[in-house]
């Protein structure tokens, strides 16, 4: 069968041991590798520099844009140490970090434990698609801000109260993708599985929920996002603990370089986030970005 | 059909499939009409057979094989596989896809085992190993057992389909236009390969094309399906001597007279497609 070699494996080069060979770096492939890196550092570097100059000559009130190199600084203290007994502010950065991080896990694990199960169930059965969709489509378009205040009169400014509001925000998200994931499943690949003997429940185990857990993953990282949100909003409407109350505390008490160092390590975190769960869908499921190439 | 003479393959006149007086079609729930596919088919196909159904687009020749399949039920007249009506989907029948139909997150090799998997076929964990790999050989896919489909090319992929079709040795292979989304070449390549294949397991096969070359260097017989709906126009006997891709089928005569002849059947029913009439 040389015919076949010649023709159809030319398109899988990559794939053919016999067909790959190396080649020494040239100053562009380095460039090519190393460029975006060399760029992303210069632009940040700079951004933080030009801060520190405005900064420093005062053009904006140093009680609302602290020096750059101050941010770093209590940033640094923060995260390193934990707050000494009678501080304005009690509890550190890492105190306050480990709290909001440990309700946000909690929240978005009762989410997820919520939200995948019943995304599937409304995805596979419209009856139950049709039950429960005006509830999922009215809370999940309706700003969860709004709901806060009643969770405060149910909950009063209890840890509950903060991870109920996460875990809502969190669950709609994932829920929403999971159902999109069962509705799109390839109607060529069931066919393909009832043709090949599958029976109804190994639809659902061997196509439907492999085809679907990208979405799972992809309702996860929206709905870790949303999570962050509640993390905050419910933090700054009530109690003494996380990030959202540093931040409020710290505007209150004139403490620029900490609400900077908070606002940056949002920043920090929430990318983070975002980046592990991308890796995790391109290892869980690595044909979704490449079958689109 | 059971004269069969320089055609090379063997046929024993057993009738595989019977299709008698069979009409089918599909319910579109949502505008409350239903569409009829195929109106009054009758078809028998002999053991190791292969059997090419051409006709325009929408004729109906997809239902036909899913009837065969199990995937869709009669709505009247019969369809029987080895003598018995058809009521689902079982281990005697396989598919190949036009669009492959592989699982994107198996393995060609978990792609090829998906067969054992739901299937209660009573075959031991070694036979299937030693079938698994018996197969990926047969389609020339050693050393990608562990490639994901989408590392492959479409001609691979497609091959890794026929693999997965053949893997239970069902008696009868069905196949949907699988060569409608590979190039030109390939196509020529994998035709001869699937000669190759079926007249070393012996299997019976019904293939779409809307091919009238393909149709002819593959078929032992060709089914021409006229349009909406669908029913048997004629059927024309390819008696080209096997194996044809040993040789160039295409420049006999009989082969040139027999593409008129096809073509000659096909080209009001593709005009009046192209035309969006309906009968």
């Amino acid at each position: 069968m040389s015919l076949t070699e010649q023709t159809d494996r030319k398109e899988a080069p990559s794939q053919d041991p016999n067909r790959i060979e190396h080649v020494d770096a040239t100053a562009k492939d380095l460039w090519r590798r190393w460029g975006p890196w060399v760029i992303t550092t210069l632009n940040l570097s700079t951004f933080f520099v030009l801060w520190e100059v405005v900064a420093r000559l005062e053009i904006i009130n140093r009680l609302f844009l602290p020096r750059a190199t101050d941010m770093f600084i209590a940033l640094w203290d923060g995260l390193a140490n934990s707050a000494p007994p009678g501080a304005v502010i009690s509890g550190s950065i890492r105190d306050h970090l480990l709290y909001s991080l440990g309700n946000l896990g909690v929240g978005v694990g009762i989410a997820i434990v919520i939200g995948v199960p019943f995304g599937l169930l409304m995805g596979a059965n419209k009856y139950v698609d049709s039950i429960l969709s005006p509830y999922v489509w009215a809370i999940s378009s309706m700003p969860r801000i709004a709901l806060v205040p009643l969770f405060i009169l149910f909950l009063g400014f209890s840890r509950t109260m903060k991870i109920t509001i996460i875990a809502l925000s969190a669950v709609f998200p994932i829920m929403i993708n999971a159902w999109a994931g069962v509705k799109t499943t390839d109607k060529s690949l069931l066919a393909a599985a009832k043709v090949f003997g599958a029976s109804r429940w190994e639809l659902y185990t061997k196509v439907v929920f492999p085809f679907t857990l990208p979405f799972i993953i992809a309702g996860i990282q929206q709905g870790i996002g949303r999570g962050l949100v509640g993390v905050i909003i419910a933090e700054i409407f009530g109690g003494s603990d996380g990030l959202g109350y540093l931040i409020q505390r710290a505007a209150d008490t004139f403490n620029p370089a900490l609400l900077y160092a908070v606002l940056f390590l949002l920043v920090v975190v929430s990318l983070s986030i975002v980046q592990y769960t991308r890796w995790l869908e391109g290892r869980l499921a690595p044909w979704r970005k490449l079958e689109g190439l | 059909m059971t004269s069969d003479q320089g055609n090379g393959r063997v046929r024993s006149g057993r009738h595989v499939i019977t299709a008698a007086n069979l009409t089918v079609g599909y319910e579109l729930h949502r505008e409350r009409q239903r569409l009829t596919a195929l109106r009054d088919v009758s078809l028998t196909v002999d053991r190791g057979e292969f059997v090419v159904l051409v006709g325009p687009s929408g004729c109906g020749k997809t239902t036909f094989i899913n009837a065969i399949s199990g995937l869709v039920s009669p709505w009247e007249g019969t369809i029987e596989v080895n003598g018995r009506p058809v009521t689902g989907p079982g281990p005697d029948r396989a598919m190949v896809f036009q669009d492959y139909a592989l699982m994107p997150w198996r393995t060609v090799e978990q792609n090829i085992r998906l067969p054992f998997e739901l299937q209660d076929l009573d075959i031991s964990e070694e036979e299937r190993d030693e079938r698994i790999r018996r197969y990926i050989d047969l389609v020339d896919l050693g050393g990608f057992e562990n490639s994901f489909p989408y590392e492959l090319s479409g001609g691979m992929k497609q091959r890794v389909g026929i693999a997965r079709a053949l893997v239970s040795e069902p008696d009868i292979l069905l196949a949907d236009e699988p060569f409608a989304a590979v190039d030109a070449m390939t196509r020529e390549a994998m035709q001869g390969e699937l000669e190759r294949f079926v007249s070393a397991t012996g299997q019976t096969v019904v293939f779409i094309t809307h091919s009238i070359d393909e149709a002819i260097t593959l078929g032992d017989r060709v089914v021409v399906i006229s349009y909406r709906p669908g029913q048997i126009k004629e059927i024309v006997d390819v008696d080209l001597p096997r194996p044809r891709f040993d040789y160039d089928v295409k420049t006999l005569p009989a082969y040139t007279e027999l593409r008129e002849r096809v073509w000659g059947l096909v080209k009001d029913e593709a005009f009046q497609t192209a035309r969006g009439a309906t009968p």
